[in-house]
């Protein structure tokens, strides 16, 4: 019976247009969207907004773990203070020649925005925004430091800041010209090209522990290939993981050639975008290759480029299992980052709270190059 | 015309030298868990700096599979990423149906909350998730493993893309004939959906096997590590207790089915990528 007059509802969607059977249909609708939506929407909830927002409130929090696990009252609010010792010190000053090579560099980069704008490249309010951004950033609040009896609250904070960021500057710039001269090379229709493309892209599918295991061994001074290598040519091994200038290039070597191939395939999917009708009709006008390459291939790749450099950034701040297992963060701290300093202040000091506040900070960057991204896309949407 | 031939040549050349060195450290790897742990414990670079297993042994292996936990580690792995693969599918293609074709109420609403989870990363969930799922005493088990991948939305946002680029008139035509929502989606979308699920399902599985952050803070005890986790916790101190010919055949192991997967589903994952890279 039932069956039936559900029947003829849905043939009536089509040719009747009676008000109830069209409220019926939209609440049928609603209600079995709810229905397939719920097992996801359910899972969503619980474990990722809940947890995303319990994060920051843990974050206002003296929490230590062990302390609450034992007793759940023995928490303290303390409001904003965790991430005061985070960024904040005591006897606090502004300084104009506070790190004044660095800030000179970024604030140099207002010329490449502001000659990109005149060049009708980037529209002139993002120019705007970005620039102020900028002078905010290097102009002033790089300039705020301890003063002469002044200290950090937490000293190793800024410099593990300063570690990550050097990953990142290292890494994005590596990854991104060796994958977009690989894709540039490779992007032809040919079994042995496809062969290579394979072999440049099978070390991303390997996991972070074996990538490290596989790399503290090249790395190793009595064991490693490299130390072998220079033994045939009589010269002294090289001791990168324990030298504290070495130690973070061996990781950026490690995580260069370990995903180095998700670059290359989002090069080629960009190169496959551009119409092979420009390159015929270049090559006509007697253009060469290197022309080719200046003129049509590197403009029609621009926003891959932007794409591939700004999810690098996303995803090498997150960079964890190369420092925590090929150097432990060391040598005296020069190869700790963010997240390995997350996981330690939580899981091996215990402090929640703490280590939330830092867990925030990051999300806050990353967030940050999220929405450029976001707007770069929306642009490209348009 | 014949300078652009060798030239070409060239290029292969120095493809090929370049693609080499590539491949040495996994070369390199995959040759010490073929030669014994005595020799390697003397020396790494017996034949071609090391490169080619001779002596030959197969001991490491064998011994990985009579001794040790690797065995376990391997099954955990394939338990969390077998059964992370499975539901994410099912959610994420029942979601991405109901978002790409069903005009439900708030529809326009709950879609862009949820594609804005894109932007929390695992490590700004883990320290919250770590106390909730000690709260319920889960720790160390398979449903902790696989649980909090379960909400990250990019699979809805892949298979809703997905479903709005199926015509509209293949359904119409279906609800005609009488088949109710159920129907149509199981009967007809699912089939058609199958290279996007594909891609999906490859992805998942490739992301479940590699993770590190999450299994290594949730899996307490040694019987409930994946194997990166267990390699991880194996390489800090192999020189003494493990060997190093083992260790490497535990990497060996622990990447077999990545490689494997690869190689057979590449062009998935390449589509997945390009795709995933261009949201």
């Amino acid at each position: 019976m039932q069956s039936q007059s559900t029947q003829s509802n849905r043939s009536s969607h089509f040719s009747s247009q009676s008000w109830r059977q069209n409220l019926w249909l939209k609440n049928r609708d609603s209600f079995e969207g709810y229905l397939f939506i719920a097992p996801f929407l359910f899972v969503y909830i619980i474990f990722l907004i809940y947890p995303f927002f319990k994060g920051i409130w843990i974050s206002l929090h003296e929490w230590n773990l062990l302390a609450v696990a034992f007793n759940p009252d023995a928490k303290e609010f303390i409001g904003l203070q965790n991430y005061r010792d985070m960024l904040w010190g005591r006897g606090m000053t502004w300084g104009l020649d506070n790190l004044l090579g660095w800030r000179l560099l970024g604030l140099a980069m207002l010329a490449p925005i502001w000659w990109s704008v005149q060049r009708g490249a980037l529209r002139s309010k993002a120019a705007i925004w970005l620039s102020l951004s900028i002078v905010l950033l290097f102009g002033v609040i790089l300039g705020i430091h301890p003063g002469d009896d002044g200290r950090w609250y937490d000293r190793r904070f800024w410099s593990i800041v300063w570690n990550t960021l050097a990953f990142v500057l290292l890494t994005v710039p590596l990854v991104t010209s060796i994958g977009l001269g690989l894709a540039i090379a490779l992007n032809r229709q040919s079994p042995i090209m496809a062969l290579f493309r394979t072999i440049f892209f099978l070390s991303q599918v390997l996991s972070v522990t074996v990538v490290t295991l596989i790399w503290q061994m090249i790395f190793s001074p009595s064991q490693g290939i490299i130390s072998n290598l220079l033994q045939v040519f009589g010269l002294e091994p090289i001791t990168w993981i324990t030298n504290e200038r070495l130690a973070m290039p061996a990781i950026v070597i490690a995580t260069v050639w370990w995903s180095m191939g998700f670059a290359m395939v989002v090069f080629l999917a960009g190169l496959q975008e551009i119409p092979t009708e420009r390159y015929e009709a270049a090559r006509l006008d007697g253009a060469g290759p290197w022309s080719l390459l200046r003129h049509i291939t590197l403009p029609g790749i621009r926003r891959t480029t932007t794409l591939v450099v700004i999810l690098q950034i996303i995803l090498h701040f997150q960079v964890f299992g190369q420092s925590h297992l090929i150097t432990r963060g060391g040598p005296n701290d020069s190869t700790q980052v963010l997240v390995r300093y997350i996981y330690q202040t939580a899981f091996r000091d215990s402090e929640l709270g703490y280590a939330s506040g830092l867990a925030v900070l990051l999300f806050v960057i990353m967030l940050i190059f999220s929405v450029i991204q976001l707007r770069l896309n929306r642009e490209e949407g348009v | 015309m014949v300078g652009n031939k060798r030239l070409y040549w060239l290029m292969i050349a120095g493809l090929s030298i370049f693609a080499f060195l590539w491949l040495v450290p996994i070369l390199w790897m995959f040759s010490m868990s073929l030669q014994p742990n005595n020799l390697l414990a003397r020396t790494t670079s017996n034949t071609a700096l090391g490169l080619i297993p001779i002596p030959f042994t197969f001991e490491n292996f064998v011994r990985l599979f009579t001794l040790g936990l690797t065995p376990r580690w391997f099954l955990n792995s394939m338990v969390v990423a077998i059964g992370m693969t499975l539901l994410v599918l099912i959610l994420s293609s029942l979601a991405g149906y109901a978002f790409a074709r069903i005009p439900f109420k708030g529809r326009k609403i709950i879609y862009p909350l949820v594609l804005a989870g894109l932007v929390i990363p695992e490590q700004a969930v883990f320290i919250p998730l770590y106390t909730m799922f000690a709260d319920w005493n889960l720790h160390s088990s398979y449903s902790a493993l696989i649980a909090p991948r379960l909400a990250v939305p990019i699979g809805v946002f892949l298979m809703t893309q997905f479903f709005r680029g199926i015509p509209v008139y293949i359904e119409e035509a279906a609800e005609l004939d009488g088949a109710n929502r159920w129907t149509i989606f199981t009967r007809i979308m699912l089939p058609l959906s199958l290279p996007a699920m594909t891609t999906l399902g490859i992805l998942t599985f490739l992301y479940a096997w590699n993770d590190y952050l999450w299994p290594l803070v949730s899996a307490q005890s040694k019987e409930m590590f994946t194997i990166t986790v267990g390699l991880a916790s194996i390489q800090s101190n192999f020189a003494q207790s493990e060997g190093l010919g083992r260790v490497m055949a535990s990497g060996v192991i622990a990447s077999l089915p990545v490689v494997i997967i690869f190689l057979i589903f590449q062009r998935y994952i390449v589509r997945g990528i390009a795709l995933g890279g261009g949201k």
